[in-house]
């Protein structure tokens, strides 16, 4: 385990996996694959199933049809809290416990998983130093913090454990343009460190291609195009996937 | 299919009830008495205790215990050894296929094989009457309810009860041939001020009321013996004789000592004088009273004590049966609408049926009343625990699953933490109906600041009535603050910081 950040992660796959939530099929029957160690992008608009992906992959949600893989083998339910201290989950407000201080908030796991405070504090400010959060934010409540110290205690909490994958969920998605940007830089950086499987939601094109060489794109619960970029920008696969990428505003030229 | 999905709420229920089951009442208790929730039965089981005492036997007075139901079911039952009843009321009411008036050897009879023994008339009656000023009445000459055909111009007020019912007016008027014209329906607490000013003549009255030296009245003989005898007599459980024999030869020598001027001067005496019925006994049998009463701070005390057990342990259990229902309540929708349903029903159950539901349960004292008050509390619990959980933010959920934890540390750490306040304002809301409510359990012999008040509403005592009110009111408010406090202590800091922004 604590050979994983070289081992390279997890590899996920969805096979004909469908998901219905009531009337809405928010996944058609989707087969996509997460190699490990790779770096991939989800992008779409809202209800495109972005996050029903994600939620699939960590077993929060089961599939009404087709499965899911971890490394080769089909996902079962016994398998889920194991695979779940492997793959640390981020969504956009950072899911904080609010009756819980910042430190709290990292300890919850590791302290279940047996660890001493010291170990904990340690891995704590290590983790602040990557995700330059001041250590003295730690004692701090939610409540008290900013929407980009949530955030990057919310991927601390993520990091504890030091897990094999990344999913994200709109990890910036709440943030105002300049802590976003900010965030942006140093999440790729910390991606490149990591070397873990990394997959990241979002509905800001120029994000996902800031992020990861792949992107797929989905609409309607179903894969539109899985390519780079480039792919997305000079083959796209119909009009949609021209007016998804012609649809990310530039700044206006100077006159 | 229902009756399966209902099995675990009956379980459930049974499981209620079945924590609270009593223990079994220790062997060498003292004899207990008991009394119904008027005068007179109260001075009669204080002539009972006071007797005891005077003979050294160890003995109770659980005082105004409620109506003839719940006393005689009470003895039967063994909750209580002995109470005072009239003849009348056994035949009528208790004991079926009896003539009117049953003489006390047949009674003794019917009530060997239920393990039951009465005693001889303690020497009078307590039956309907008809009563005239003392003075109007020796100058016409009048003794008997006979001697009225000889006056058929007199007026007579009579009280709407007497009024109506089939063994009174109608069937008086009847037997006797009474020949007056001027009747009128009148209310009983006003017939005695009626009949005392020469409004009227004549009315009807209980033949051992206070009023009826105190207004100079005089009670007509039934001379063709038409109302029902009332003799007055002693129930007590058959196994006295083994466990306390000497507590029954205490009763027989009550038994015809007590004449209807003597009863009626000792009714005065509570009623009219304010005199405490134990004071009134111990002066009728010619000892000093003893005064287990004590003064009003130990009276205080001694209520508190007891009415804080009521609560603190109903409320108790009902805290650790209602927190894990309410958490399963949350877990299993289904389930939880039957769980939240059920609690609410008993929740509509009033509450002074609640107790009296007891009684045939789990019998009368402290114990039902707990149960009871148990029962009421359950539901505010489970409400606001099932509440808090759910209202937990669906993604904050999530990310305590996503983590990692598993089910019960994530119930531990980060509902429950997170559903707190709700909890608290449940307990908070139950305990405070639980102080109210605890009042009426007095009604079942549990004590408390209810005592007071039930003994007040009897004497139309407005100052005992305050005695209980106050303290159980204070009580309330002493238990909301508590438990603002307690709330304050409890919340996650951070929560508290979330409401405020």
């Amino acid at each position: 385990m604590s050979t994983a950040e070289s081992a390279g992660g997890i590899a996920f796959a969805l096979v004909q996996a469908g998901k219905r939530y009531g009337r809405l099929q928010a996944l058609e029957q989707v087969t996509l694959a997460f190699a490990a160690g790779t770096t991939t992008a989800l992008i779409g608009s809202s209800g495109s199933g972005k996050s029903t992906v994600l939620r699939l992959l960590l077993g929060l949600e089961w599939p009404d049809h087709g499965h899911v893989e971890i490394d080769g083998q089909p996902l079962q339910r016994a398998d889920v809290l194991p695979l779940r201290r492997r793959a640390g989950y981020v969504i956009q407000d950072g899911g904080l416990f609010p009756h819980l201080t910042a430190l709290g908030n990292l300890a919850l796991l590791p302290r279940h998983l047996g660890w001493d405070r010291e170990r904990i504090r340690q891995r704590a400010e290590q983790l602040a130093a990557l995700t330059h959060l001041p250590a003295s934010v730690l004692e701090r409540y939610p409540a008290e913090l900013s929407g980009g110290q949530r955030q990057r205690v919310a991927l601390m909490r993520a990091l504890m454990a030091d897990p094999d994958a990344l999913l994200l969920d709109e990890p910036l998605g709440a943030l105002d343009p300049v802590v976003r940007h900010e965030l942006q830089d140093e999440l790729k950086q910390i991606f490149g460190q990591l070397g873990k499987t990394v997959i990241v939601v979002t509905h800001d094109l120029a994000e996902a291609a800031w992020f990861a060489e792949r992107l797929v794109l989905l609409r309607q619960g179903a894969v539109l195009q899985d390519g780079t970029f480039r792919d997305l920008r000079e083959r796209p696969v119909d009009a949609f996937v021209s007016r998804f990428v012609a649809a990310q505003r530039r700044l206006p030229e100077d006159p | 299919m229902h009756r399966l999905r209902s099995a675990p709420i009956l379980l459930t229920a049974c499981l209620l009830l079945g924590t609270c089951l009593p223990p079994a009442p220790a062997q060498a208790a003292p004899v207990r008495i008991g009394s119904k929730q008027f005068t007179e039965s109260v001075i009669l089981g204080e002539l009972a205790l006071a007797g005891a005492r005077e003979a050294g036997v160890d003995a109770v007075h659980r005082r105004e215990l409620g109506g003839t139901r719940i006393l005689w079911r009470a003895l039967l039952d063994g909750e209580i050894d002995a109470y005072p009843e009239y003849t009348g009321t056994l035949t009528q009411e208790l004991l079926k296929g009896l003539p009117a008036n049953a003489d006390v050897a047949s009674l003794r009879a019917r009530l060997r094989p239920l393990g039951i023994g009465i005693t001889d008339s303690l020497g009078f009656s307590d039956t309907y009457a008809i009563g005239m000023r003392d003075d109007v009445a020796a100058r016409l000459g009048i003794r008997d309810i006979s001697d009225l055909l000889r006056h058929p111009g007199l007026r007579f007020g009579f009280s709407n009860e007497f009024m109506d019912r089939g063994d009174g007016w109608p069937g008086l008027r009847q037997r006797y041939g009474l020949p007056q014209a001027n009747v009128s329906g009148l209310d009983h607490a006003l017939s005695y001020r009626a009949v005392a000013s020469g409004a009227v003549d004549a009315i009807d009255l209980y033949s051992t009321d206070a009023e009826i030296p105190y207004y100079h009245l005089r009670t007509l003989r039934d001379d063709r013996h038409y109302f029902p005898r009332y003799d007055a007599v002693y129930l007590y459980r058959l196994a006295l004789e083994q466990s306390a024999p000497g507590f029954i030869g205490v009763l027989r020598k009550l038994a015809g000592s007590i004449d209807e001027d003597a009863m009626r001067a000792m009714n005065a005496r509570v009623k009219l004088r304010g005199v405490k019925e134990n004071v009134v006994a111990a002066g009728f049998l010619g000892i000093h009273a003893q005064d287990h009463e004590g003064g009003l701070w130990k009276h205080l005390l001694q209520r508190s004590v007891e009415h804080l057990r009521l609560v603190a342990i109903s409320l108790g259990l009902a805290i650790l049966l209602a927190i894990p229902l309410g958490i399963l309540a949350a877990r299993r929708r289904r389930l939880g609408q039957w769980l939240i349903g059920l609690t609410g029903i008993l929740q509509t159950v009033p509450s002074l049926a609640m107790f009296v539901f007891m009684i045939p349960l789990l019998g009368i004292g402290t114990w039902p009343a707990i149960a009871a008050l148990f029962l009421y509390s359950l539901l505010p619990i489970v409400r606001n625990t099932h509440a808090g959980l759910v209202g937990i933010a669906p993604e904050l959920r999530e990310s305590a699953a996503a983590l990692g934890l598993p089910p019960g540390v994530r119930l531990r750490l980060v509902e429950l933490p997170l559903a707190m306040r709700s909890i608290l304002a449940g307990i908070k809301t139950a305990a405070v109906i639980n102080v109210g409510t605890a009042t009426l359990a007095a009604l079942i012999g549990a004590g408390g600041y209810g005592q007071p008040i039930l003994t007040g509403i009897r004497l139309d005592d407005v100052g005992l009535i305050l005695q209980g009110a106050i303290p159980a009111a204070v009580l309330a408010l002493l238990v909301q603050g508590l438990f603002e406090l307690v709330e304050r202590r409890l919340t996650p800091r951070g929560l508290r910081l979330e409401a405020r922004q």
